[in-house]
């Protein structure tokens, strides 16, 4: 068991600094939005250098209290690519917030937003079941303020709608949470993973089924998934990009731990304990999300409700690819998490640049978009190819390993790829249609749009990483396999890192 | 009947009262009534995560020179974990509920009702 207790720094600081922005905003606006940028440039060089000088796996011990006993952070290689994602998407989105965020107090909305990406990180890290909960309230809580953030009204409703479902969703998973404890006593996930067969196999359904009704709401799975066309679409931009960037890693984070860490049992594909295979489950909700998300997407007149039910789509093909349950299966999944963080992010803030500028958020306003602004144009494409799964684009690879990794398991998952495939027939549909309108009709004015510095730094960053992963995918893909290989051996992988002395049952 | 009820009437007043929290709100359209509801179902599940630690004859988990909390080899002290959580538990479900009147405040100076189908028909 290696020990690294500086990284608890990586949930500090965002935590004390979001709520210190307050004091700085009293000296100045400006400062509080430089805070953020400042706060998440350490966290994503702190992640960069975990992952370079490959100190991962490793834990945090709180307070000398070892783990069964006390709380710990657990950072193996899948956190270890997420806390990069989450502070790299999250400082992007600062940035771009330097130029946009102008409604209202800005310290109120740099104080919510870095307890979101603070919370996100903590959630992504935590090794203790009911620290998930407490990180999943933070990111909601400072989640649903955001989303509610703006000068629209319909943020409201968009926002207590969230709130709504999110509440009973986490209530839920408390319930399920405390189950699990009632059977074995503990609330280390790395123990309740060691000795998760002794349970008895009915409860232990049961809580499996609460944790799953409970997480699929964040992780925007199928019948949990009301609240997203409505909060992305009220939302500011930079919300909706926070929101399906960074929100949506944390919830399919904790849905996969759950479900293939703590029930998971281990073999050439992984299932799970008790009467019914959650991987099942999953893979059922998965292709339901898919391919409604992308029949959805696929009628509506109103671009940001159509990335909304976009981004609900790649939810599922994500959750798909972790059902398979190989390490193919769980490499795909952690890559096309990825690749969706990075294109629907950056799509989201194209969308915010051009909706500024007075095109208005139908599909049909966008027309000859590339006549105005050639700069909004290309990246939007690029996004959207990616997002398509297209050579030299990073979505290929993960779309790649998906359907590979699905065809090795056989069975009924052909007929999974089958549905997956043909709903992405569909998003290329509506993507392409997208991009057909802006390059098409030349407009009656041509004003040129000129892009501000400040929203075009991210923008350009985040599309040359995505040719950049199309063309040396190995820049995600070697952490990938790692990740894989911790979710499915859960004993080598996870478990014996965090306690070494513990014996599976 | 006393028995069964000491023992089981805690258990079956927290699954009733999520129970009747979901009920109402999946049933009313007014966001006042919805954000009671939420309320319900947070006390059911801090009843039932106290209720699941403790039993009729259990003692307090502290230990002094007469109050046992192993006999006959048998813990019989309630469990002190449960009840820590429930803290944290309580405490979020206030910081939700404050949220969520906020909203609810905002929404009514925007819309001017608190109905959930008469906002809707104004979002056309």
């Amino acid at each position: 068991m290696k020990t690294y207790n500086l990284a608890a720094l990586l949930v500090g600081v965002p935590l004390i600094m979001a709520f210190s922005i307050p004091l700085f905003g009293f000296i100045s606006k400006q400062l509080a939005k430089w805070i953020t940028v400042l706060t998440l440039g350490f966290e994503f060089f702190f992640g960069l250098y975990i992952f370079l000088w490959h100190i991962y796996p490793f834990n945090v011990i709180m307070g000398n209290w070892i783990p069964p006993f006390g709380e710990n952070l657990y950072i193996g290689p899948f956190a270890t690519v997420l806390i990069i994602l989450i502070s790299f998407v999250g400082l992007m989105i600062s940035i771009y917030s330097l130029w946009s965020a102008n409604y209202g107090d800005i310290s109120h909305f740099t104080l919510l937003f870095l307890m979101f990406v603070g919370g996100s990180i903590g959630l992504v890290s935590t090794g203790d079941i009911f620290n998930i909960f407490i990180f999943m309230e933070i990111t909601s809580i400072s989640s649903f303020a955001l989303a509610a953030y703006g000068p629209e009204r319909r943020a409201l409703g968009g926002a207590f709608k969230y709130l709504v479902i999110s509440s009973i969703g986490s209530t839920f998973y408390l319930f399920g949470v405390i189950l699990i404890y009632t059977q074995l006593g503990t609330l280390n996930i790395a123990e309740i993973a060691a000795r998760i067969s002794q349970t008895t196999s009915g409860l232990l359904t049961f809580a499996g089924i609460l944790l799953v009704a409970g997480l699929a709401v964040e992780a925007e799975l199928f019948p949990f998934n009301g609240w997203v066309p409505d909060t992305y679409t009220g939302a500011i931009n930079p919300v909706s990009a926070t929101l399906s960037g960074i929100g949506s890693v944390g919830g399919v984070y904790v849905l996969i731990r759950i479900i293939m860490t703590v029930f998971g049992k281990d073999g050439t594909f992984v299932s799970t304990y008790g009467n019914l295979d959650l991987m099942t489950l999953i893979a059922i909700l998965g292709t339901a999300t898919v391919v409604i998300g992308e029949l959805a997407a696929l009628v509506q007149k109103n671009i940001k409700k159509m990335l909304a039910y976009s981004s609900m789509a790649q939810m599922g093909l994500v959750a798909v690819a972790f059902s398979i349950g190989s390490k193919l299966g769980a490499y795909a999944g952690v890559f096309q998490l990825v690749n969706h963080s990075i294109a629907k992010a950056m799509l989201f803030l194209i969308v915010g640049v051009a909706i500024s500028f007075g095109i208005g958020e139908k599909i049909e306003d966008v027309k000859g978009l590339w006549y105005k602004s050639p700069f909004l144009t290309v990246t939007f494409t690029i996004g959207a190819l990616s997002l398509l799964g297209l050579p030299l684009f990073g979505g290929f690879w993960s779309k790649f390993a998906l359907v590979d990794a699905s065809i090795q398991r056989g069975g009924w998952y052909d007929f999974v790829i089958a549905i997956v495939l043909f709903a992405s027939v569909v998003e290329a549909f509506y993507y392409l249609k997208i991009v057909g309108y802006m390059f098409a009709s030349k407009p009656t004015s041509t004003a040129k749009i000129k892009t501000p510095i400040s929203p075009a730094v991210p923008i350009v960053v985040l599309s040359i990483l995505i040719i950049a992963i199309g063309v040396f995918p190995q820049i995600v893909g070697g952490i990938s396999w790692n990740a894989a290989y911790e979710l499915t051996n859960k004993m080598g992988g996870y478990v014996l890192n965090v306690i070494p002395t513990i014996i599976g049952h | 009947m006393i028995d069964f009820l000491q023992n089981w009437i805690y258990l079956i007043g927290s699954m009733a009262l999520v129970g009747i929290g979901l009920y109402i709100v999946l049933t009313n359209t007014h966001i006042f009534r919805i954000i009671v509801g939420l309320n319900i179902i947070d006390s059911g599940t801090n009843l039932f995560i106290v209720t699941i630690a403790w039993h009729p004859k259990s003692v307090m988990p502290i230990y002094t020179a007469t109050n046992n909390l192993v006999v006959n080899g048998h813990v019989i002290s309630a469990d002190p974990l449960p009840q820590s959580l429930v803290l944290t538990a309580i405490v979020i479900g206030l910081g939700t509920t404050a949220l969520a009147l906020a909203i609810a405040v905002k929404i009514y100076q925007k819309y001017g009702t608190l109905d959930v189908r008469k906002i809707k028909e104004e979002d056309r």
